[in-house]
């Protein structure tokens, strides 16, 4: 490819003239230092205090190890013990539930909210952030006031649903509905998140191709269909990945909403695996196998990520291919 | 030889002379603080903020009277994280030297050796540990000799609170220490009023403030034994003071989980407070909240007799100081933990109020009370309920679902005593070694 720059440095000359490999030239050289420079913190704080820990629940996950007595290395039993529990595949079948329920609401949504926010409205501004204000606003302190919103009888919600007979409705302990005030917690608060890919992914759309649309007759929803959604397919694509990779994640809602009432749900019916994670590490003080959830969660959200970057080719349409 | 006889006399005569009056003499100290041989640097953790002041007042008598030149790092580390943060630094081998311990989290330190025995410096500190009440530190004692790992800071019981104005308004009686479990329904009953939105009673809630309470009158360890050996809840007595409850519940006299908002002691209160509710059963650490707050009248008399067993018991709970095993200043830490446990040290807690002292001095208790100034409340009922208590014997794997779970299933969910006592010793048998 390109012949002007030497590609077979020795690697001992590399060491003999140290900065050799940041660029051919002094100029490119002190530009790449600095651009180094400047990545180092985060780079060196992502390696410590994030790679470092994910290397080690590697080491963790084999061990028994209850944070004060010696760490005892125990094989692949933790794994064989994840195998036959129950809760676990609880807590499995509750992360997928909950992502079944809340990533394609929140998708859907988002997405007829950034269509319409991005028509020139008045005071669209003012609605788009009214929209994007959730994602700053720490989940905890969300789902506090979500909390009280579901609450039977005094809560908000209650009180609107009265006149239907579901005044009592017991949303946080009753086993069949816990997850829907999860969800909506989720939903409510990745919504803007979503919106604001979603708005920059059709500001991206040309112009043109909308009124060539128009052109050969087709309607608003003809221009949806056939424009909007194929040219949105790639941002669609990053979140919907993003959205699940989320929706595996989900800790603080659950921790939050259930802890005045049952934490984790009656009988574990709002445990998700990174709640279970959570209560297995510092209430039954397992951290091996703690770790070795944290692998299964790490390894289930590769996984789908890989299966989804498989089978985009079929849904995902990128402008630049069909050009070439 | 005949000397030497009346030498030894003389030598128990003088004993006995100095021993016998350390318990009829006024004034002289139960727990007397002494000074440290040699001072250094510790570091302490407590998880209240209010508790952080007063022990730092009382560390700051330490470190003038009986350690000059000590040094004392007293950090707080609020409930919501504090065992998940001592067990990171557990992990990393960074146990703070003192720090407050919970009975239901003790037996975790215990079983894996990360606390301090403190009885060979309570035998050399010459402290008697029986002066302090069998539920305060029974759960602190470990080992085949029952060694005290920790010195108790306070004890808090549990009595009925009830509102006066409610109880005027039916034209009924206040009731007395001596009512029973056949009286507190029929009080629950009158009491309440669907068309006022107002419940009898709700006195079911948590562990310590709630049910437990009553199964401890039949005469049962309530959840689980002592030794850890057996659930207790499927016992006869368990089985009967929570039919007694749900009974209670069923009849509409007491509210359901959700609708008080949750399954602690505090949304109890709160209900109880606001005038939803005319008795709960409440702890004494509520009262100085009680007193400021609550805008009617209202007082507080001990749980209801059960009416076999004559017996009115509550749940004890005494926080620990406790030391670190790999602590750098053994003796030091050991001294500290002496003198905020004795007269002296305590004194503070006395004073400051809503915290009942562990110290046992009558003088120390009395102090307590008179703390919370000119009052009709009875707040001698508490210190009468620790007389016959029960320690706690739950811990924290177990903790949930005999806290809160099992409760929500009866009192929420409307599954019957016996079937949500099975599905909750299930999972108990489960964390039972």
């Amino acid at each position: 490819m390109s012949t002007l720059r030497p590609t077979t440095t020795h690697w001992r000359v590399w060491l003999a003239r140290p900065l050799e490999w940041l660029g051919p030239t002094p100029l490119s050289r002190r530009k790449a230092l600095w651009g180094l420079a400047l990545i180092a913190p985060n780079t060196l704080g992502l390696f410590f205090f994030f790679g470092i820990p994910v290397l080690m629940a590697f080491s963790t996950s084999l061990q028994e190890w209850n944070a004060i007595r010696p760490a005892r290395f125990i094989g692949l039993d933790n794994f064989e013990r994840l195998i036959q529990d129950d809760r676990f595949a609880q807590a499995l079948t509750n992360t997928f539930k909950l992502i079944g329920l809340a990533v394609p609401l929140e998708v859907g949504l988002a997405l007829g909210v950034a269509v319409l926010l991005n028509l020139p409205l008045r005071g669209r501004n003012l609605l788009r952030t009214a929209y994007f204000l959730p994602v700053v606003t720490s989940t905890v302190a969300a789902s506090v006031v979500w909390t009280s919103i579901f609450q039977p009888r005094y809560g908000i919600l209650s009180q609107i649903l009265k006149p239907l007979g579901l005044g009592d409705t017991n949303w946080l302990v009753d086993p069949g509905l816990v997850l829907i005030p999860v969800a909506v917690v989720t939903i409510w608060q990745r919504l803007g998140f979503d919106m604001v890919i979603f708005l920059a992914g059709l500001q991206a759309i040309p112009a043109e191709l909308y009124e060539a649309a128009r052109i050969d007759g087709a309607g608003r929803w003809g221009r949806f269909r056939h424009v909007t959604l194929p040219m949105l397919s790639p941002t669609t694509f990053l979140v919907v990945v993003l959205a699940i990779i989320n929706g595996f994640q989900i800790f603080d809602q659950v921790y939050v909403m259930t802890l005045r009432t049952v934490p984790g749900g009656v009988g574990g019916s709002a445990t998700t695996l990174a709640y279970y994670l959570y209560r297995r590490a510092f209430t039954n003080s397992e951290f091996g196998y703690a770790s070795a959830i944290a692998l299964v969660l790490f390894t289930l959200i590769l996984l789908v990520t890989v299966f989804q970057l498989a089978i985009q080719r079929y849904w995902v349409y990128y402008e630049a291919e069909s050009q070439s | 030889m005949n000397a030497r006889r009346v030498g030894l006399l003389l030598i128990v005569v003088l004993m006995l002379a100095l021993a016998l009056p350390v318990q009829a003499q006024e004034g002289e100290a139960v727990i007397k603080a002494l000074p440290c041989k040699e001072p250094g640097k510790l570091t302490m953790w407590v998880w209240d903020e209010n508790w952080a002041k007063i022990i730092g007042d009382s560390i700051e008598l330490w470190k003038s009277e009986y350690c000059p030149g000590a040094e004392v790092e007293l950090q707080v580390q609020p409930w919501g994280q504090y065992w998940d943060l001592l067990k990171t630094n557990a992990a990393g081998g960074e146990l703070p030297d003192v720090f407050n311990m919970s009975q239901p989290f003790f037996y975790f330190y215990a079983v894996n050796e990360a606390v301090l025995n403190l009885q060979p410096y309570w035998d050399e500190f010459g402290v008697d540990t029986s002066v302090w009440g069998s539920g305060l530190v029974g759960p602190y004692r470990w080992g085949e000799n029952g060694d005290l790992y920790a010195a108790p800071v306070n004890w808090d019981t549990i009595t009925v609170f009830y509102n006066k104005d409610m109880f005027d308004a039916k034209g009924l009686a206040y009731p007395t220490a001596d009512w029973t479990w056949d009286d507190f329904a029929a009080y629950a009953e009158a009491l309440t009023d669907p068309e006022a939105d107002v419940y009898g009673a709700a006195v079911y809630a948590e562990y310590q403030a709630g049910y437990p309470n009553w199964i401890a009158a039949t005469g049962e360890t309530p959840v689980v034994d002592a030794a850890r050996t057996d659930c207790t809840l499927d016992n006869p007595g368990s089985l009967e003071a929570l039919n007694f409850l749900k009974g209670l519940y069923d009849k509409g006299y007491m509210p359901s989980v959700s609708v008080m908002g949750g399954t602690s002691a505090d949304d109890a209160f709160n209900f109880w407070a606001s005038g939803k509710v005319a008795m709960i059963t409440g702890g004494s650490w509520k009262l100085t909240q009680a007193l400021q707050e609550v805008p009617f009248n209202w007082d507080v008399v001990q749980l209801p007799k059960h009416p076999q067993t004559g017996r009115s018991r509550s749940i004890v709970h005494a926080v620990g100081y406790v030391a670190s095993a790999r602590t750098a200043n053994p003796d030091l830490a050991a001294n500290l933990i002496l003198f905020l446990a004795s007269d002296e040290g305590q004194r503070f807690f006395a004073e400051g109020g809503n915290v009942a002292p562990a110290n046992p001095s009558p003088a120390i208790q009395q102090l307590w009370i008179d703390s919370f100034g000119e009052t009709d409340v009875n707040i001698q009922a508490f210190v009468d309920a620790t007389y016959d208590s029960q320690g706690v014997t739950v811990f924290e794997e177990i903790w949930d679902v005999m806290n809160t779970e099992l409760v929500v299933k009866i009192f929420d969910l409307g599954m019957s005593v016996e079937d949500a006592v099975a599905e909750t010793c299930d999972v108990i048998n489960e964390q039972l070694p």
